[in-house]
C-alpha cells in the first residue's frame, strides 16, 4: 500500500454496541481500495491520546453503565481530542460518542454528566421513550441520502457552528422535533445511526479517508481515491 | 387447594384438552385462561413441587432438556416445561399439564426469561437457581446486561434461601452481594497467562473498581478466569471445574469434569458450558458422575442435535443465529469440521429476528475467510445487508453467490461444491426455509427441533 493511515479507536473495548466495530471493517474495507492501510489502535481507560499520533479517529456507542465511566476518563484526553478536531482531524462519532464530544448528557439515572465539549451540542434524557427503527436522512450539500438504524434515548440539540448530517426524511433524528440528524463539525461527523452507518453509507467512509489523506499529505494528488465508486449496499 | 384455585385449574386443564386434541396446539392459552381466573394459581400449583429455575440470555432451553435427563437418573417424577414456554402462561401450562405424582415430592425443572423469573418467585420459592450467562441479546427488544441481571436479581430477592448455581467464568454473576448460598461452575483446564479480552467484547469492567478486566484464560466473549490488576477482584472459587477439554467437532466434544471423562454428541464450547451446568445441578441433588456420564450418553436427542437434512445428497445443517455471541460460536463450531464445507447466511428482520440488523457486524466472519471456503450463499429478505458483511470479511466475488429468493437458495444449495453445506439462519428465515424444505419433501412440516 502507498498509503498509511493511524487510526484510534476511542474506548473500542468499552464503547462497542449495536455492531459499531463494523465502521472499522468499513474503513478498512475501502481504504484498501483506495490503496490505504490502516493501523487501528484501541485508546481506552488511562491511555493516552496524542493528537499528532493519529490521523482518523472513531468513537462508537455503549451501553449506560460503560459510557458513565468513559464520560469520567476522556476528560484525561480532552485538551488532545480537541486539538484533533480543531487541527481538521476527521473523526466519526455514533450515538455515545457523538454524545460525549458535547457539553453533557443525561445519563440513565437522571444525572447530568459531562462531555468533553469539543462540539457545541447538548443531549437530554426523554422518560420511557427511545427513538427506535429504521431511518432515512439527507445532506442538503451534496445532496446523498444516508440510511441507518436508530436506537436511542438521549436528545440532542446541535449547537451554532454544527450542521447536522442531514435532514430526516423519515424516522426521529436528533431530537425528534427540529428534523435534524447527526451533526458536522469541521471534519467530524456525528451520527446516531447504527447498521453500522459506514457499511451503508460507503460515501462518508470515502468523505473521512480523504479527509485524512488530504491532511496527512498535503501534496499528494488523490483525484483518485475521490472517484472511487461507491455501491449500494442497502 | 382453594375453590377458586379449583375452578381456574379445572378451566385450564380443560381448554388444554380442547386446544390439543382438537387444535393440536395450546402451550399457552390454557395458562392464560386460569391466570384470568386465578392470578395466585402457581403458588396452588407450585407447591408440591421442588423447583429449579434455569434461567440466562443463551443454553436456557439445553441446559434446562439436560438436567432433566441427568436428574432423571435419580429421581422417577420431574416436571418440565417445553421448549419456548418460559414465560409466565407456558409455566402455568406446564404445571397444569402435569400427572398428579404418585410417591414423593416431586421435581420440575423450569426454563424462565430472564424477565419472568419475579413472576415465578412471586409464588414458588425454589430449591436452585442457575445461571448460564448474560450476553447483548437483541437490544431494540432486550435491556443492556446489567438491566438483564438485575431483572433476574429482583426474581431472586423473593427466594433468598434458594442455592444459587452460576457460570463462574461470566464476571457479572460475581458483581452483587447476595444473600443466597452461591456454587460456581467454570473452565479450569489452561496455565494461567495474562491478557485482556478482544477489543470488541462487552462486558469487561470490573464490577468493583471499573477497571478493564484480565483473563488468566478465557473461553469466549468475556467468561474465564478473570481478574483485576487493579483492586484484586477475581474469578470465585469453582465448585465444578472442566478440568480437561479434549477433541471438538460440530457433533461431537469430549471433556472432563472435576477429572471425570464425558463426552456428548453435540459441538460448540457453549454446549460444553451448557453440560457443565447440567452436571453441576446433577451434583447439587446428589447424581453421581457416572450416571451423568450415563445420562450424556444416552439422550443424544436431547442436545437437540443439529439435524442434518438430506438435500440431492447434500449434507444441509440449518443453524438458528441471533445474537453476537451465539454466531460467534457457531462460527467457531463449524470452524472445527475437517471436511470442506459451503456456508449459507440467510438474514430477515423481522421482530423475531430482531428489527435492527447491527449485530451481523459483532460476529467474526473474518475467522472463516483463512478455510478457503469454495462457495457462499447469501439470501433472505436483509439478503444486501448480510452479503455486503461477508464481502467486507473477505469472501471473493467469484466464490459468493447472492440469491434473495429462499426457493432459489435450495437450488443453488444443490449444486455447490461440498457434500457439507452450513445454513446460518435468523428465526423467520429458518422457519421458511424449512416450510420450503418441508414442500419439497425433503423434511417433515414443522420445527422439527
Amino acid at each position: 500500500m502507498t498509503y498509511e493511515l493511524n487510526v484510534a479507536h476511542l474506548y473500542g473495548d468499552l464503547m462497542n454496541t449495536y455492531g459499531d466495530v463494523g465502521n472499522i471493517l468499513a474503513l478498512n474495507y475501502y481504504a484498501k481500495q483506495m490503496d490505504v492501510h490502516l493501523n487501528v489502535n484501541v485508546v481506552s481507560l488511562e491511555d493516552d491520546f496524542k493528537a499528532a499520533d493519529y490521523d482518523l479517529a472513531f468513537f462508537g456507542g455503549g451501553q449506560d453503565f460503560e459510557q458513565t465511566i468513559v464520560s469520567q476518563d476522556i476528560q484525561t484526553k480532552k485538551a488532545e481530542l480537541t486539538k484533533f478536531i480543531e487541527s481538521d482531524g476527521p473523526l466519526l462519532a455514533i450515538c455515545g460518542g457523538f454524545q460525549l464530544l458535547g457539553h453533557y448528557y443525561i445519563g440513565a439515572d437522571g444525572e447530568k454528566l459531562p462531555g468533553i465539549g469539543a462540539l457545541d451540542h447538548y443531549t437530554l434524557a426523554q422518560d420511557h421513550n427511545r427513538f427506535i427503527g429504521n431511518i432515512v436522512i439527507k445532506n442538503q450539500e451534496t445532496g446523498e441520502t444516508y440510511h441507518g438504524f436508530e436506537n436511542h434515548q438521549g436528545r440532542t440539540f446541535l449547537g451554532d457552528g454544527e450542521r447536522p448530517l442531514g435532514n430526516v426524511v423519515s424516522g426521529k433524528g436528533n431530537n425528534g422535533e427540529d428534523g435534524t440528524e447527526g451533526a458536522i463539525y469541521k471534519n467530524v461527523y456525528c451520527s446516531y445511526f447504527h447498521g453500522p452507518i459506514l457499511t451503508r453509507n460507503g460515501d462518508i467512509a470515502k468523505h473521512l479517508l480523504v479527509a485524512a489523506l488530504r491532511r496527512k499529505y498535503p501534496d499528494a494528488d488523490f483525484s483518485q481515491q475521490e472517484a472511487l465508486p461507491i455501491p449500494a449496499t442497502f | 387447594m382453594s375453590f377458586r384455585s379449583g375452578v381456574a385449574t379445572f378451566a385450564g386443564k380443560s381448554s388444554y384438552w380442547f386446544l390439543h386434541t382438537f387444535l393440536h396446539g395450546g402451550s399457552s392459552l390454557p395458562g392464560k385462561i386460569t391466570l384470568k381466573l386465578d392470578p395466585n394459581i402457581l403458588r396452588t400449583l407450585g407447591a408440591k413441587y421442588d423447583v429449579i429455575v434455569i434461567t440466562g440470555t443463551n443454553g436456557k432451553t439445553l441446559t434446562t432438556a439436560l438436567t432433566v435427563s441427568v436428574l432423571h437418573e435419580k429421581y422417577p417424577s420431574i416436571l418440565t416445561n417445553p421448549t419456548g414456554s418460559n414465560m409466565e402462561q407456558g409455566i402455568v401450562t406446564t404445571f397444569l399439564n402435569a400427572k398428579n405424582p404418585k410417591t414423593g415430592r416431586p421435581l420440575a425443572v423450569l426454563e424462565v426469561d430472564e424477565a419472568n423469573v419475579i413472576k415465578v418467585t412471586q409464588y414458588i420459592e425454589p430449591k436452585g437457581f442457575v445461571f448460564t450467562n448474560i450476553f447483548r441479546d437483541q437490544m431494540d427488544r432486550y435491556g443492556e446486561i446489567y438491566t438483564t441481571y438485575q431483572k433476574i436479581l429482583d426474581g431472586v430477592a423473593l427466594a433468598p434461601n434458594a442455592t444459587i448455581i452460576a457460570n463462574g467464568d461470566s464476571p457479572i454473576f460475581h458483581s452483587k452481594e447476595l444473600p443466597n448460598p452461591i456454587q460456581y461452575y467454570g473452565f479450569d483446564n489452561e496455565p494461567d497467562s495474562d491478557f485482556k479480552a478482544k477489543p470488541n467484547t462487552d462486558g469487561v469492567l470490573c464490577p468493583n473498581c471499573e477497571h478493564i478486566l484480565h483473563y488468566h484464560s478465557l473461553t469466549y466473549s468475556n467468561q474465564g478466569k478473570y481478574f483485576c490488576p487493579n483492586c484484586g477482584f477475581s474469578r470465585p472459587e469453582l465448585t465444578y471445574r472442566l478440568t480437561k477439554l479434549g477433541e471438538q467437532t460440530p457433533t461431537s466434544s469430549k471433556f472432563e469434569i472435576d477429572g471425570h471423562p464425558f463426552k456428548i454428541q453435540v459441538g460448540g464450547t457453549y454446549n460444553i458450558y451448557n453440560a457443565l451446568a447440567a452436571y453441576a445441578v446433577g451434583r447439587f441433588m446428589d447424581v453421581e458422575p457416572e450416571q451423568i456420564s450415563d445420562a450424556f450418553n444416552a439422550n443424544q436427542q436431547v442436545f437437540g442435535r443439529q439435524e442434518v437434512i438430506d438435500v440431492d445428497g447434500k449434507r444441509v445443517t440449518i443453524i438458528l443465529v441471533k445474537n453476537p455471541v451465539g454466531l460467534d460460536q457457531v462460527l467457531h463450531m463449524i470452524g472445527t469440521d475437517t471436511h470442506p464445507f459451503s456456508l449459507v447466511g440467510l438474514l430477515n428482520a423481522n421482530y423475531a429476528d430482531g428489527i435492527d440488523t447491527s449485530w451481523i457486524w459483532d460476529g467474526d466472519f473474518e475467522q472463516l475467510t483463512d478455510r478457503d471456503i469454495p462457495a457462499v450463499i447469501t439470501g433472505g429478505e436483509r439478503y444486501k445487508d448480510i452479503t455486503f458483511r461477508l464481502k467486507v470479511a473477505g469472501i471473493p466475488d467469484d466464490k459468493h453467490i447472492v440469491e434473495p429468493d429462499l426457493e432459489k437458495v435450495v437450488d443453488r444449495i444443490k449444486k455447490v461444491p461440498t457434500e457439507r453445506v452450513y445454513v446460518l439462519a435468523t428465526y423467520t428465515a429458518m422457519l421458511q426455509l424449512r416450510k420450503i424444505l418441508a414442500t419439497k419433501g425433503y423434511i417433515k412440516e414443522g420445527l422439527g427441533v
